[in-house]
């Protein structure tokens, strides 16, 4: 990475004058410098801040296998994970181009570095070298020209095109040499780093690769693909080539290989497998929650490691159909969420209230907001303002297999009661609900943590070239001039100024906006005190290169 | 749930039943009667007792609680039994006994179309009825008519048998979505083939009966013959295979609810309360799914009780 100032992003200075003069908290520097390709350390070194070490208290052993209870998907194409259960699976396999940990804090992973140009408009990856695919072949830039064009394809239907499509083209991907890759964007764009670690974004090898993962499973990460057996069990090898290297000097992993055993989706089973070691862990990912934490948390046997995240549950209404059209009916739904009384009994209070906006206080530009209070007699005055002076009902559709969903469609339908608000709850299968997300007038949403606030409000609250909502636009809620305003931030850099648009972003959102969030959850990840090295992401993704097991 | 098997085996208590006499006893008579020929059984006593448990607790649910079953008291979620909840409360803090009893009235006494009406008659009830009311038409129907008609409608019938039934309940609720009148719809499509061949063997037995034969002399219409003639006396076997079949339909939608496709929330479903109850136990909360396991558990056996009961009983008679 560059680290004398020539090359430097110009902005990082800008950057280092607000950590100066207090505009800017040291963690938020760290995060943009970072994202602008200052590597970690010297990005420590300018905040001040010591580089955090990772204090691993004893000196790692070889050997063992590693069991975690997951549900084995049907998988075929990466880029099409819609779940992030696989994606830990094949993340041991393969590999991403950037991460960020618990810290939120962007790092370079098959990139050994990147810049961006001074308008966040060009943007140089440099690959890393050295670092070879299971089958033996070189890693080299073809492969990421490869996988940014099947991003890019719309007949792949990735959630990737809905996250980069708005701002690269295929014809943006540049190779400049075997090691080198230019993406030449169409606007400005902050978060492209973070987007590259979006977990659909596994680098894939260009010769090997047809459309079908299992059938090459040919991957730059630490571990070998040995079975995969739908609803059974996914066995991984560690490889001996891979490019880390471990405390001991000789590559990673630690550890002698994988098992992904699938218990089903019931809880119960798996966290008696824990108890009783038959598994080291649980992978929680699309199921996060208290649960597993309050069984296990009195087990001297088990660690559990706490985050907070920006995962959520999105109340969200149709914009482009009665009565859900009306504004004034949107913000009386809203004032019918007694927010304390849902965080508490959807989520048993572990987690933080939201404020009807998808920015979450741990987002670097998050401003800070007032909470909205339940109020169900102004909503009822707003409804009456609307026409609808006797109130109204509306079906609610929610997935039973949420709990929490379920929960909190309960408590608001009887808090939307004295507003006049008649909720009719609709459950329905998850697999059912997934089909029709997007079609059903309302209805409430998961939402997986993101690290970045642009990157949510991209994805979901705005409009493609053409005018139509982007495809996980839910809501159909485009706003003009929210729209202008979240251009203007993707290609902010003073996080200041970028942090002042967003105050306006999510005022837009809560006075006009389709969507109420009620709270935010917190995620743990538990797992036997005998797996070590291992940290919690806020997207309970499985960062393990490092991990070994005490034997 | 093998209802089909278990239902046909009361074919045999048709052979001697005499053409139907017109009973001009009173109605306290028929019902002292009634309940001594009960009585006699120990196991239908029993059965009875449970049952009764349950209906009483549903009719006068208003009156045995302070609590609506939908009340949430948001401080106290998830408690133990304690003075103030005497089975405790649930994940939103709902009183339990009120959501137990209420749920029973859901089964036995009422059943919500809407959030607005409701209907008397419990679903489960319900969901008996109208399978009933199609089964032993359809089984009346083949069996009188015979021929390619019967042929027909066993066919598929017998096709509809061959799929698992917790399978054809899930496919039904899944095309046809959650609520009441939905649970009633499936119970039906599920019942209606055994309740249909049951009836059918009774028929095919009872129309060579001589009375029919003087029936049909008469120049009496099918549809006379069919429900005037033949199906007062097969009631015998139908009435013990309802009673069965109301255990199943009380099992049938504590297993749609439990599987989140039975009566919506925040109905007071007793398969959805142990399906929601069922998160907690680990964490040191067993109550909201203990009570409505054992709700379900008493009322089911006490109706296979009675209904046992009452064959064993009138198998002695014979």
């Amino acid at each position: 990475m560059t680290t004398d100032s020539k090359s430097m992003h110009p902005g990082i200075h800008q950057l280092k004058r607000d950590l100066q003069n207090g505009a800017l908290s040291r963690r938020a520097f760290l995060r943009y410098a970072s994202l602008l390709g200052l590597s970690t350390g010297t990005a420590y070194a300018l905040s001040g801040l010591p580089l955090p070490k990772n204090a691993w208290a004893a000196s790692p052993q070889r050997g063992g296998v590693l069991k975690v209870a997951c549900q084995i998907q049907k998988i075929t194409h990466p880029a099409q994970f819609s779940w992030i259960m696989p994606s830990n699976i094949l993340r041991q396999v393969a590999e991403y181009l950037t991460w960020f940990g618990a810290d939120n804090i962007t790092k370079p992973m098959l990139l050994s570095s990147w810049n961006a140009s001074e308008d966040l408009k060009t943007w140089t990856l440099n690959l890393r070298q050295g670092v070879t695919w299971n089958n033996g072949d070189r890693f080299v830039a073809d492969d990421v020209v490869f996988t940014f064009n099947q991003w890019l394809d719309k007949e792949v239907k990735s959630s990737m095109y809905g996250l980069i499509g708005g701002y690269l083209d295929p014809s943006g991907v540049e190779k400049v040499d075997d090691h080198t890759v230019r993406l030449h964007l169409k606007r400005p764009e902050i978060a492209l780093p973070e987007h590259l670690f979006h977990y659909p974004a596994m680098v894939l090898h260009h010769k090997s690769f047809e459309g079908d993962f299992l059938r090459a499973p040919v991957g730059t990460g630490p571990y070998t693909l040995e079975t995969y057996k739908e609803g059974e069990v996914a066995i991984l090898k560690a490889r001996k080539d891979y490019w880390q290297k471990g405390v001991d000097g000789k590559p990673l992993p630690y550890l002698d290989g994988m098992q992904f055993i699938d218990l089903g989706g019931d809880l119960a089973p798996q966290i008696a497998a824990l108890k009783s070691g038959e598994v080291h862990m649980i992978d929680a990912s699309d199921n996060p929650g208290p649960v597993v934490m309050k069984s296990v948390k009195s087990d001297a046997h088990i660690q559990v490691l706490p985050v907070t995240t920006g995962t959520t549950r999105v109340l969200r209404m149709r914009v482009d159909q009665k009565p859900f059209s009306d504004n004034r009916v949107r913000l009386a739904l809203k004032l019918c969420q007694n927010r304390e009384k849902i965080l508490a009994l959807a989520f048993e209070g572990e987690g933080m209230q939201g404020q009807d906006t998808h920015v979450y206080p741990s987002h670097p530009e998050y401003c800070q907001v007032a909470t909205p209070a339940y109020d169900p007699s102004r909503a009822k005055q707003l409804l009456a303002e609307a026409g609808y002076p006797k109130g109204l009902a509306v079906d609610l559709a929610v997935a039973s297999e949420w709990t929490d969903v379920v929960r909190y469609a309960e408590v608001l339908k009887q808090d939307a009661l004295p507003a006049g608000i008649r909720i009719n709850i609709k459950t329905m299968p998850t697999s059912q609900y997934w089909e029709k997300w997007t079609e059903v007038p309302l209805g409430i949403t998961p939402w997986t943590h993101r690290p970045l606030g642009t990157m949510i409000l991209n994805l979901a609250y705005i409009a493609d070239e053409e005018g139509k909502p982007v495809s996980w636009n839910e809501t159909r809620w485009v706003d003009p001039e929210f729209s202008e305003l979240l251009v203007k931030a993707n290609g902010t850099l003073d996080v200041e100024a970028r942090r002042q648009i967003f105050c306006e972003l999510e005022k837009i959102q809560q006075e006009r906006g389709s969507i109420g969030i009620a709270y935010w959850m917190n995620s743990w990840m538990c797992a036997s005190q005998k797996l070590k090295q291992i940290t919690a992401h806020p997207n309970l993704y499985m960062l393990f290169n490092e991990a070994w097991l005490e034997s | 749930m093998s209802d089909g098997e278990q239902a046909t085996t009361a074919d045999s208590a048709v052979d001697d039943i005499p053409p139907l006499k017109r009973d001009r006893r009173s109605v306290f008579t028929r019902l002292t009667e009634g309940l001594k020929f009960i009585w006699a059984s120990k196991t239908a006593t029993v059965g009875l007792f449970l049952v009764l448990f349950w209906v009483f607790v549903a009719i006068f649910a208003p009156l045995l609680t302070p609590y609506t079953p939908l009340e949430q008291d948001w401080k106290n979620p998830n408690i133990g039994p304690s003075k103030a909840h005497i089975l405790g409360t649930d994940e939103l803090g709902r009183d339990l006994w009120a959501r137990l009893i209420y749920g029973a009235r859901v089964v036995l006494v009422v059943m919500p179309v809407t959030d607005n009406l409701w209907i008397p008659g419990g679903t489960a009830i319900w969901g008996v009825i109208v399978a009933l009311l199609v089964g032993t038409t359809l089984g009346l129907v083949s069996g009188y008519h015979g021929g390619w008609v019967d042929e027909i409608t066993m066919r598929l019938l017998d096709a509809m048998m061959a799929v698992p039934i917790i399978l054809l309940y899930m496919i039904i609720m899944a095309a046809l979505g959650a609520s009441a009148i939905n649970v009633v719809l499936a119970m039906t499509i599920v019942g209606t083939p055994g309740i249909a061949r049951l009836v059918r063997s009774l028929t095919l037995d009872i129309r060579t009966r001589e009375y029919i034969r003087a029936a049909e002399t008469r120049g009496e219409s099918a549809w006379y013959i069919m429900f005037v003639e033949i199906l007062p006396n097969a009631r015998g076997p139908i009435i013990v295979d309802a009673m069965l079949r109301v255990g199943y339909a009380i099992f049938a939608m504590g297993t749609l609810g439990f599987l989140g496709l039975g009566i919506p929330p925040p109905s007071p479903d007793w398969g959805s309360m142990v399906a929601k109850g069922r998160e907690f136990i680990l964490s040191g909360s067993p109550w909201a799914a203990l009570w409505p396991s054992l709700a379900i558990a008493t009322l089911v056996v006490g109706l296979n009780l009675l209904a046992d009961g009452i064959r064993e009983e009138s198998m002695r008679y014979q």
